[in-house]
């Protein structure tokens, strides 16, 4: 009985006048600041929409130079069989493997592939043909994608006038693409920038908010009145945690309707567990408002913040290509249990079964986030 | 001419007969429908100091911005130098009340900025700043940031910023709000030698002791001068005498009297006004002995003792309020709804023993020991950085002491307690209402928070709308107010749950006059319903209105008592010097070179002067200007104000070894 009590009475206290009074200034600011409905609305659908189609890992189209000293009918096949598939395009044919490398220096071409004289001679001894291959690594990433394309065409290449018939490989593999059967990438970026967005709005609304009142004073009377440090935080969260809500709405609506994704899951669950996030969005920007003195160092302490974030979070480059020990600091990272949430629940529809220790870690962290803020808010002033 | 006022100026520092350098006639100024400028006509003479002295929004700011050039009249002819102000410009300084200094920069590279900007050639810009910046007492600290330097400082590096170019105008807009008094006295004192070197400078002020200062004087009201002179003259020119009162039980003394000025507004010999201060009472009377009489005889009818009473000479602050009340521009006090009768209470209601704090290596707070009882209105005062704020706010629980004790309300501890925040109230300097909520909003949210019962929220923000003057304007959004409303609205704010213990820090920075005696009707009647209040302020003619004060000077209290008894207290003399009208500035400088320069004051035409001895340093004053050919027209000891007590306190500890 004893705790159920304890809740009456709490609730008593926070539902009491003051709460209210506090929960109905924040509500008449914010009806009164179009800036903050602006901000709520166009850059979440603006970052959706841009990330959603720009964002894509797919290589296609490298420029290739070829340098053929073999001049034959299988020199000709090869370079045919790397170009037809538009991962490659055969852009240029320098007379010299020098001039292939200051084009490749240049950056007009990615790759470059020498054929020797002696290429055809060894094909048609079935002995193995060698030939050079330049590849810019300054794009590591895609400097990685090119080799691997190349590499594998280079295996299957069977030349027609080959004297040696083709043997067919001793392991074939079948391979079904789950969840995302038409491998298409945005499907795996929205997810993941909605975690982004809702990171950006939820902490910079939070932080700015508190900071105002910081920079014009209020907040020192605010001190002095008997309102506990909870009352107001709580009283500043509500109101944006609703209109954040609408956030996470309109970003599952967009992902619907522009991209096609389908969401799985079981929805009110999904609110819930984006409600938990963003009490570590608004946990983030209050922690900055306890530290910093001004709107401006607030912004800017906030874009050092969210950026690691999002780069650690998986939200873009996939955790897996991190090294081990970032990748056992990201499990510090909201967003990425945040994100694996999303894209567990949009794209695999799995439940709390598959996801409670990523839901666990967010609610510790807003926990902790909050416990922290409410205890540094009082002492911020001297 | 001006329009005629009761007595003509008695002469300021003219070059006779020369064309005044600024002529300003039947100058009006609208915004829309808006008319803040409705008619103004002034002249100012070369080498004078003119002062236009007005409640916020009276039209002083637009009347700045036409003389810059900033902004064309409505109508109406504006000389400055002979010429249409726009023209005049490269001839004329202009300094506002916001510091237009940029603050990463240093002390010289604002001035080398300024000068490039002005156009003055490389060579006079080192030559000026290193003749300047020693002048206003800048001369150490050239590679300082600007941001990094007091209020006072800034506004001095403000003024040289606008003196660099040697303007032969210099347009003053407010230069002293939230400047200290110490400061601002400096300040004063290079004006006075700017005049002295024939810059002739128009100056807008809320604070009338700096108004003692100016050659002449114009009030004015509602975008009209209301009357022009010299402040001798203004002030005799009302026609009245003020009687200073010390009596007990004075709550009951001015209940009285303020009832008999009320009966009869116009009956002859007969009490005209009344106003309450620390520890005496103000009341000005039409005929002196007449009035003395009526005042005895009504004190005498209640059995009321009258312990001291002085017949003396209004000041100006009685000027500005008689003139502006003749134009009805006063809303009157109203009783605060109180829920119930407090009980008297005998307690200290705040206390402090060896109060310190520490920031790092720095002592902001040394061993502070200070009580202020239930119904005491209670003065902290000192100069910038003396530690007055952090006084307050560890009082107040905002801030934890680094060793002492605070008692507040009868508590020792958990002074955060929920309980006790509810019976407290708090202003800071800064404006503690919200700008983007309405007026009645704003009240209604310090009403919900302080959980103010339903029956008594209506009235109370009622009360403070009434008490404002702003009945039926309650929807306005606050940032649209001028600032000494915010601040009574931020006061009414404060109020509103009438609590037992009232902090207020600075709470009349910026207000004109007519509010400002206002706001101390409120506070007066807050400590007569038995709140106690401890207030800060840099405006010294406020701090008689205490109970008692208490002179802070670096950390440390150095003097504690009624306004009287500190007065009193100062060791020295006070003496007002007149000499030829051409030899102030002389006279001032060769006395300085004699004693310390702060113990040397102009006073538009006439010296202050500090000395510790009586009659063998006068003697040597009369040698010392006999010598230098300077006649001595009068040479007469004056009493202390209570700035004049701040500044010598202030200055002998500055000057005493540590």
């Amino acid at each position: 009985m004893r705790p159920l009590r304890l809740l009456r009475s709490w609730a008593h206290r926070l539902l009491g006048t003051r709460f209210l009074a506090l929960l109905r200034k924040e509500v008449e600011q914010i009806l009164r600041d179009r800036q903050l409905v602006k901000l709520l609305l166009i850059p979440p659908t603006l970052q959706l929409l841009v990330y959603g189609f720009a964002l894509n890992p797919d290589v296609r189209f490298l420029p290739l130079g070829v340098v053929d000293q073999s001049l034959g009918a299988s020199s000709r096949e090869l370079v045919a069989a790397l170009t037809e598939n538009q991962v490659f395009l055969g852009a240029a044919h320098p007379r010299s493997d020098r001039d292939l490398a200051r084009l490749v220096e240049r950056g007009s071409l990615t790759a470059g592939l020498v054929i020797p004289p002696t290429f055809r001679r060894d094909l048609a001894k079935g002995g193995p043909a060698e030939v050079q291959v330049f590849i810019d690594g300054v794009d590591a990433n895609t400097a990685g994608i090119a080799n691997g394309y190349i590499q594998q065409i280079l295996r299957r290449f069977r030349p027609e006038s080959a004297a040696t018939p083709a043997r067919p490989p001793p392991v074939t593999a079948a391979v079904t693409f789950l969840y995302n059967p038409g491998l298409r990438s945005s499907w795996f970026f929205v997810p993941g920038v909605m975690g982004l967005v809702l990171t950006l709005i939820a902490s910079l609304v939070s932080a700015v908010s508190l900071v105002r009142e910081k920079d014009t004073g209020t907040l020192e009377q605010l001190l002095m009145t008997p309102a506990s440090a909870w009352e107001i935080l709580l009283a500043k969260i509500a109101p944006l945690f609703v209109l954040l809500q609408v956030d996470v709405a309109l970003a599952l609506v967009l992902g619907r309707t522009v991209f096609g994704l389908p969401f799985r899951g079981n929805l009110p669950l999904f609110l819930l567990l984006s409600g938990l996030y963003l009490f570590v969005g608004i946990g983030i920007g209050t922690l900055l408002a306890t530290v910093c003195r001004s709107q401006q160092q607030v912004l800017l302490t906030a874009f050092f913040v969210n950026l690691p974030l999002v780069q650690t979070s998986g939200a873009i480059a996939p955790i897996e290509s991190m090294p081990l020990f970032f990748r056992s600091l990201s499990l510090l990272n909201p967003l990425r249990h945040y994100i694996t949430i999303v894209r567990g629940m949009q794209l695999k529809g799995v439940g709390l079964e598959a996801l409670w220790p990523h839901a666990l870690a967010l609610l510790l962290m807003a926990m902790a986030l909050m416990a922290f803020s409410a205890s540094r808010f009082r002492s911020q002033l001297s | 001419m001006p329009r005629s006022s009761p007595a003509e100026p008695a002469g300021p520092p003219l070059a006779g007969g020369a064309d005044p350098v600024l002529h300003v006639e039947a100058l009006h100024k609208a915004y829309g429908a808006l008319e803040a400028v409705r008619g103004i006509d002034f002249q100012v003479e070369a080498g004078e100091i003119f002062g236009l002295i007005g409640a916020d929004g009276a039209g002083k700011t637009s009347t700045f911005h036409i003389l810059a050039g900033l902004l064309n009249p409505s109508a109406g002819t504006v000389r400055v130098l002979g010429q249409p102000p726009r023209q005049a410009r490269s001839r004329v300084g202009y300094l506002t009340q916001s510091f237009s200094l940029y603050p990463d920069l240093s002390v010289e590279e604002n001035l080398r900025y300024v000068a490039g900007l002005r156009r003055v050639a490389e060579g006079d810009i080192e030559e000026r700043s290193r003749q300047l910046l020693p002048q206003m007492g800048l001369g150490a600290f050239g590679d300082r940031l600007a941001g990094q330097l007091s209020g006072g400082m800034k506004q001095k590096l403000a003024l040289c910023c606008a003196l660099i170019d040697r303007p032969e105008v210099l347009l003053l807009d407010e230069p002293t709000t939230g400047v200290d008094p110490v400061s601002r006295r400096e300040f004063w004192d290079v004006l006075a030698r700017l005049a002295g070197e024939t810059v002739t400078i128009l100056v807008a002020t809320p604070y009338l002791d700096e108004a003692e200062r100016c050659h002449r004087i114009a009030l004015i009201h509602g975008g009209r001068i209301r009357q022009v002179g010299t402040p001798e003259a203004l002030k005799q020119g009302l026609g009245l005498t003020r009687l200073e009162l010390r009596c007990t039980q004075r709550a009951q003394a001015a209940a009285l009297l303020e009832g008999a000025a009320a009966r009869d507004p116009d009956g002859p010999g007969s009490i005209v006004d009344v106003q309450t201060f620390g520890d005496r009472l103000d009341v000005l009377v039409r005929d002196a002995d007449r009035g003395v009489a009526e005042v005895r005889d009504l004190l005498q009818r209640r059995e009321l003792t009258l312990e001291n009473l002085q017949i003396t000479s209004p000041t100006l602050e009685n000027v500005f309020v008689t003139r502006l009340r003749q134009e009805g521009a006063q809303p009157q006090p109203l009783a605060f709804p109180r829920s119930g009768e407090r009980r008297q209470r005998t307690d200290p209601a705040i206390a402090a023993r060896a109060l310190s704090r520490r920031f790092g290596s720095f002592e902001a707070v040394r061993q502070v020991d200070l009580e202020v009882g239930y119904g005491e209105i209670f003065g902290l005062l000192g100069a910038n950085g003396a530690g007055k704020t952090t006084t307050i706010k560890m009082l107040c629980g905002l801030l934890e002491p680094s060793a002492g004790q605070v008692t507040l309300a009868g508590q020792t501890s958990r002074l955060r307690s929920r309980e006790l925040l509810g019976r407290i109230g708090y202003m800071s300097q800064k404006f503690t209402l919200y700008d983007d909520l309405s007026i009645r909003q704003n009240l209604a949210f310090y009403a919900g928070v302080y959980a103010i019962p339903r029956a008594l929220r209506r009235q109370r923000i009622d009360w403070v709308l009434a008490s404002c003057g702003l009945e039926g304007r309650g929807d306005m959004a606050t940032g649209q107010l001028p600032g000494g409303w915010k601040q009574r609205v931020a006061f009414g704010a404060a109020v509103l749950h009438d609590p037992e213990v009232l902090f207020l820090d600075e709470p009349t920075s910026g207000v004109d006059p007519v509010a400002r005696r206002q706001f101390w009707g409120l506070i007066n009647d807050f400590a007569r319903a038995g709140t106690a209040i401890l207030v800060t302020t840099h405006y010294l003619e406020e701090a008689e209105q205490c109970n008692r004060v208490c002179f802070l000077v670096a950390g440390r209290s150095v003097i504690e008592g009624t306004p009287t008894a500190v007065k009193a207290a100062q060791p020295g003399h006070l003496y007002e010097l007149l000499v030829p009208p051409g030899d102030t500035q002389r006279a001032a400088d060769l006395l300085r070179r004699r004693w310390e320069p702060w113990r040397v004051g102009i006073f538009a035409d006439r010296l202050h002067l500090v000395l510790d001895t009586a009659e063998p340093e006068l003697e040597e004053v009369r040698r010392l200007l006999d010598e230098a050919e300077i006649r001595i027209q009068s040479l007469h000891a004056i009493p202390f104000s209570l700035e004049d007590a701040l500044i010598g306190t202030v200055q002998r500890a500055a000057g005493a070894p540590p």
